[in-house]
C-alpha cells in the first residue's frame, strides 16, 4: 500500500515537473510567437492602414525636399503625416554595432591571445573574474559616462585623442624594444607574463606624452583646431554625441564577452599542437598565428558573433550616447538612432494596434531574429569546435 | 621574430617575441586601465559631491564679488587662457546657480571663515553671509551670536520635524485608516482632532523666526527659518568636522527621498523600488527556472529535441533586453492587464489599474528575461553531480521524486543560488525593459505601505538605473543633476559588483566541492 502511494506520488511529481518545464520553456519561446502574431497584420491588414509597404524600405517623397529620401519621423507636427522608413534605423543599428566591434575586437582578441600565450597562470586566474565584473557593469552606467563625461571630453580634446591613437601602439612597441635592451636581471623582475600589469604605468606615461603632444600636433597639421579642420576640409559635421562615442562605450561593454569566448577557444586548443610547433622552433607568437589560430578560428569567430549580437541589441548605451538622430550618413562623427533606442523611446507613446506600434514591434522582431540566429550559429560552431579538439588532441 | 634572427655566439632560445606580444599585452592593460578609470571616475565624482568643500570668495578685476565652490576649469573657446566654473547657488537671487569666470579676470581669491552655506527646501543652496537672526520674540541677534543661535535653532527644528513625522505616522495615519474602514466613531474623531492640534502647535513653534541674509554682491534676503535644512560654514570647519558632515550627507543620500526635481538629496525610493522589484522577480524566477532545468536535465528524454531546446534556451540569454520589454508591454500590460481591468476594475476605467506599467509587470518581465540565466546555471550544477549518486539512490529503492528531492537538489543548491544571484545582478542593472513596463520618474507613493493590501503591485516605482537616465538626460539643469547621477551610478555599480562577487565566490566554492566529490 505504502509502496503504491510512493509510486503514485512519484508519477504525479514527474508529470508536474514535465508540465511545468514544458510550460516555462513554452512561455520563453512565446516571445517569438507574440512578435510574429503582432507584426503579421502589418503585411495583411484587415482594413487599409494608409501606408504603402514599399515605403518602409524605399525612399519616400518628403515635403520640402526635391528628391525622395529616407526619413523616420513617427510623430510629425505638420499635416504631411508621419514618415516611416526603416533604413535609417537599421543603418544606425548596424553602424553602432560596427564601430563597437572596431574598438572591441582588437582589444578583446589581443587580450585573449596574450592571456592564452604569455600570461602567468596566477594573473590569468585573477583576470577572468575581473573581466566578468566588467561585463556585469550595467549599460545605463556606461551610457551615462559615455554621454556626459566622454562625449564632452572628446569634443574638447580631439587633438589629444588623435595623438593617443598614434602614440599607444608606438609606445607599446617602444616598451618592447626597451625591454629587450634591459639587463637580464631586470628582465626577470619584469617578466612578460606580468606585462599586463607593469605596462599600466607605461600607458599612463604615454597618456601624459599625448597630452603634451596633442595640441602641438593640432597646431602643426590642422591649423590649431582639428574640429574646424574636419568640418572645412573633409566636410564632416561633428555632433556632440556621435557614432564613435557609441562605438567606444559599447566596445568597452562587449570586450569582456568576446574575450571570454575567444580565450576559451584559444586555450582549448590541444597542448600537443602548440608544444609540437614550439619544439620545432617556432616562437610563441608564430605558434599562435600559424597553429593555434587556424585550429581555433571557428571559436574566435563565434566569439565575435556573440559580441556583434550583444552590440546590436544594447539599448541604454546607444540611447544615452548617440544623440538619437535618425540619419543615414557614413560620417562616424554624426549622430545615429538605433532600432532598440527607437523602441525604448517611442513604444510607450505609440497607440497599441496602430501602424507605428506594429512597426516598432517589427523592429523588435528583427532584433530578436538577428540575435537569436547569430547566437545559435555561434553555439553550433562552438559545439563543432569542441568535437574537433577532442579528435585532434585525444583525451587531454 | 627579431630575436630569432639575432645570432649571438651560441644558439639560444629566442627571448624576444616580436611586436605582437607587446601589442597584445597592451590591450589587456588598456582594458584594465579603462575599467579602473571608469570606476575611479564614478567613485570620485559620486562621493566627492558630498564633501563640504571650501567656499571661495572671488573678487574680479572690475570689483564684482562672487562666492561659490570651484567645479572645474577648461580652456576658453578662443584659446586665450582658461575659465573656471563656480557653483554659486542663490537661484532665487541670480536665477542661475553657475558662474563662469575667466581666470584672467580674477583679482583675488580668499576663503573667509564667515561665509555661510544654507541648504534649503526650495530653491537651491544659499551662499553668502548671515546678517541677523530675528526670533519670534526677543531681541534681534547679530554676528557670532546669530550664528550660534542659528545652529541651536536648527537642532530644535530637526527635533520638531522628527516629532511631527512620528506623530503623523504613528497616530494620524492609523486613525484616518480606521475612520475610513469603520465609519465615524466619536472617539477616533476626537483623537484625530487632538493629534492634529498637536501637529499644528508643533509646527507653529518651529516657524516664525527669520534670517536676514546678504549675498556677497550685497543683495539682502529675508529667509524664514523653517525652510532651512542645514547651515554650515565650510571654511571654518576642521577636517574632522567635514568628514562628519560628509558622512551625514552620504547617509541622507541613501535614506531620504529626492528634492528639487530629482537633483538634490536622496535616492531612497529608488533603492527601495529596485530592491522590491528584484525580490519579487527572484521569487518568481527561481522556482520556475529550477523546474525547467530539472525537467531538461533529469526528466526529459535526452534526444535531439531536448538538445535543440537547450540551445534555444541558452540563446535566449543573448536576446536584447528591450525585446523582453516589448513582450512585457504587449502581453502583460496591454494583454493581461487590460483584460484584468475589464473584469475587476471596471469602475475606474478608462484610467487603467493593471493596464499600465507597474511593479508586477516589471517583475514578471525581468523574471522572463533572467529565466535563461537561472536555467543555465542550475543545469550546469545538475550536470556536475556524478551519475553514481543518482544510481546509488535509485538502487537503494528511492523513487525518482525521492532521488531528486533528497539527493540531487540538495547537492545542486549552490548552483541554484549562483543562478539566482546572477539573475538578480542582471536584473538590477537592466533599465531598457523597465522603461516600457512600469518605471516612473518620480513615484510619490512607495509600492509597500501600511494600507491594505500592503503590497501595491499595480503601482509604478522608482529604479536606480532609470534615476540615472532621468536625472542626467531629462532635467532642466544637467550640470546640477550630474553629482546625484554619479552618486546613483556608483551605488548601482557597487550593488551589482557585490552581487557578482558573491556569485563568483559561490561558483568557486561549488567547483572545489564537486571537484573533490567526483574524484573518488
Amino acid at each position: 500500500m505504502r509502496q503504491r502511494l510512493r509510486q503514485g506520488r512519484d508519477r504525479l511529481a514527474t508529470a508536474l515537473i514535465t508540465a511545468g518545464g514544458i510550460g516555462v520553456i513554452a512561455a520563453v519561446m512565446g516571445i517569438a510567437v507574440f512578435l510574429v502574431v503582432e507584426v503579421v497584420p502589418l503585411f495583411w491588414p484587415a482594413e487599409p492602414t494608409g501606408i504603402r509597404l514599399e515605403a518602409l524600405w524605399l525612399p519616400q517623397d518628403v515635403a520640402g525636399l526635391d528628391a525622395p529620401a529616407y526619413r523616420w519621423q513617427p510623430s510629425l507636427a505638420d499635416d504631411s503625416g508621419p514618415l516611416f522608413s526603416l533604413p535609417p534605423l537599421v543603418w544606425g543599428t548596424l553602424e553602432a554595432a560596427a564601430w563597437s566591434l572596431v574598438i572591441a575586437v582588437p582589444l578583446a582578441l589581443g587580450a585573449a591571445a596574450h592571456s592564452a600565450l604569455f600570461m602567468s597562470r596566477r594573473l590569468r586566474a585573477r583576470l577572468r573574474p575581473t573581466l566578468e565584473l566588467m561585463e556585469a557593469l550595467p549599460g545605463v552606467v556606461i551610457g551615462f559616462v559615455a554621454g556626459l563625461a566622454l562625449a564632452p571630453w572628446l569634443e574638447r580634446h580631439l587633438g589629444l585623442a588623435l595623438a593617443l591613437l598614434l602614440l599607444l601602439p608606438t609606445g607599446l612597441l617602444l616598451a618592447g624594444g626597451l625591454w629587450r635592451q634591459l639587463p637580464a636581471r631586470l628582465q626577470r623582475r619584469l617578466p612578460l607574463g606580468w606585462a599586463a600589469l607593469w605596462l599600466m604605468p607605461w600607458l599612463v606615461l604615454t597618456w601624459g606624452l599625448a597630452h603634451w603632444l596633442g595640441p602641438r600636433l593640432e597646431t602643426l597639421w590642422f591649423g590649431g583646431d582639428l574640429r574646424a579642420w574636419l568640418e572645412v576640409t573633409l566636410g564632416l559635421d561633428y555632433a556632440n554625441r556621435n557614432a564613435v562615442i557609441v562605438g567606444m562605450a559599447m566596445g568597452f561593454a562587449v570586450v569582456p564577452s568576446i574575450y571570454a569566448l575567444a580565450e576559451d577557444a584559444l586555450s582549448g586548443v590541444p597542448r600537443s599542437l602548440a608544444e609540437g610547433a614550439q619544439a620545432l622552433g617556432a616562437t610563441r607568437w608564430q605558434t599562435l598565428w600559424r597553429v593555434m589560430l587556424p585550429a581555433a578560428s571557428p571559436g574566435v569567430l563565434s566569439a565575435v558573433m556573440i559580441g556583434a549580437g550583444r552590440a546590436v541589441g544594447e539599448t541604454m548605451i546607444v540611447l544615452m550616447a548617440s544623440g538619437n538622430t535618425a540619419l543615414m550618413t557614413a560620417n562616424p562623427l554624426d549622430g545615429l538612432r538605433s532600432m532598440a533606442a527607437s523602441i525604448a523611446i517611442e513604444l510607450p507613446e505609440a497607440a497599441p494596434g496602430g501602424t507605428h506600434y506594429r512597426l516598432l514591434l517589427l523592429a523588435a522582431l528583427l532584433l530578436f531574429a538577428f540575435t537569436f540566429l547569430v547566437n545559435t550559429l555561434a553555439e553550433v560552431v562552438r559545439t563543432r569546435l569542441h568535437r574537433r579538439y577532442r579528435r585532434l588532441g585525444g583525451p587531454s | 621574430m627579431r630575436g630569432w634572427h639575432r645570432k649571438t655566439g651560441r644558439a639560444r632560445l629566442p627571448r624576444g617575441e616580436g611586436p605582437w606580444a607587446w601589442l597584445s599585452a597592451g590591450s589587456v592593460s588598456l582594458s584594465l586601465l579603462l575599467l579602473a578609470l571608469l570606476l575611479g571616475l564614478l567613485a570620485s565624482r559620486g562621493l566627492g559631491h558630498f564633501w563640504p568643500g571650501d567656499v571661495a570668495l572671488v573678487t574680479l578685476q572690475d570689483g564684482r564679488q562672487l562666492a561659490g565652490r570651484e567645479v572645474r576649469e577648461q580652456p576658453l573657446p578662443d584659446g586665450s587662457g582658461h575659465e573656471r566654473l563656480y557653483r554659486t547657488g542663490n537661484r532665487d537671487l541670480d536665477g542661475e546657480i553657475w558662474d563662469w569666470v575667466a581666470l584672467a579676470a580674477i583679482r583675488e581669491v580668499s576663503h573667509p571663515p564667515e561665509l555661510l552655506v544654507l541648504e534649503r527646501r526650495r530653491w537651491s543652496e544659499f551662499i553668502g553671509r548671515l546678517v541677523a537672526l530675528e526670533p519670534e520674540a526677543g531681541p534681534r541677534l547679530e554676528g557670532e551670536a546669530a550664528w550660534s543661535a542659528l545652529t541651536d535653532r536648527l537642532a530644535e527644528l530637526e527635533a520638531g520635524r522628527e516629532a511631527i513625522r512620528e506623530l503623523r505616522e504613528r497616530t494620524i495615519l492609523p486613525l484616518v485608516r480606521r475612520l475610513e474602514r469603520e465609519g465615524k466613531s466619536a472617539e477616533a474623531t476626537r483623537a484625530l482632532a487632538a493629534a492634529e492640534a498637536r501637529v499644528a502647535e508643533l509646527r507653529a513653534s518651529l516657524g516664525g523666526a527669520r534670517l536676514v541674509l546678504e549675498s556677497v554682491s550685497g543683495e539682502r534676503l529675508i529667509q524664514s527659518l523653517d525652510e532651512i535644512v542645514r547651515a554650515r560654514r565650510p571654511n571654518a570647519m576642521s577636517g574632522l568636522d567635514k568628514l562628519v558632515a560628509w558622512g551625514e550627507r552620504v547617509w541622507r543620500f541613501l535614506s531620504e527621498g529626492p528634492r528639487v526635481g530629482n537633483v538634490e538629496d536622496g535616492v531612497w525610493p529608488a533603492i527601495f523600488g529596485t530592491i522590491l522589484m528584484v525580490l519579487l522577480m527572484s521569487v518568481v524566477v527561481t522556482p520556475f527556472g529550477v523546474l525547467a532545468a530539472v525537467y531538461l536535465n533529469e526528466v526529459a528524454h535526452q534526444g535531439r529535441l531536448t538538445r535543440l531546446v537547450r540551445i534555444g534556451v541558452r540563446n535566449l540569454a543573448g536576446v536584447p533586453s528591450i525585446v523582453y520589454g516589448v513582450f512585457g508591454l504587449g502581453v502583460f500590460v496591454y494583454g493581461i492587464g487590460g483584460r484584468l481591468d475589464q473584469w475587476f476594475f471596471e469602475a475606474s476605467l478608462p484610467s487603467p489599474t493593471f493596464g499600465t506599467g507597474g511593479l508586477l509587470w516589471a517583475s514578471l518581465t525581468l523574471a522572463l528575461l533572467t529565466l535563461p540565466v537561472v536555467i543555465v546555471a542550475t543545469e550546469e550544477g545538475l550536470a556536475r553531480i556524478p551519475h553514481r549518486q543518482r544510481e546509488g539512490a535509485l538502487a537503494l529503492g528511492a523513487t525518482r521524486l525521492e532521488m531528486l528531492s533528497r539527493v540531487v537538489l540538495p547537492m545542486a543548491m549552490p548552483a541554484m543560488l549562483t543562478g539566482m544571484i546572477l539573475a538578480v545582478a542582471r536584473a538590477a542593472g537592466e533599465v531598457a525593459p523597465l522603461m516600457l513596463v512600469g518605471v516612473a520618474k518620480l513615484a510619490p507613493q512607495v509600492p509597500l505601505d501600511g494600507d491594505f493590501p500592503y503590497l501595491h503591485l499595480e503601482r509604478k516605482f522608482m529604479h536606480l538605473g532609470y534615476h540615472i537616465f532621468d536625472a542626467a538626460f531629462h532635467g532642466n539643469d544637467v550640470q546640477a543633476a550630474l553629482p546625484i547621477a554619479y552618486g546613483t551610478a556608483l551605488l548601482l555599480v557597487l550593488v551589482i559588483l557585490v552581487l557578482n562577487l558573491t556569485a563568483i565566490f559561490l561558483r568557486h566554492h561549488l567547483r572545489s566541492r564537486h571537484g573533490t566529490l567526483s574524484s573518488y
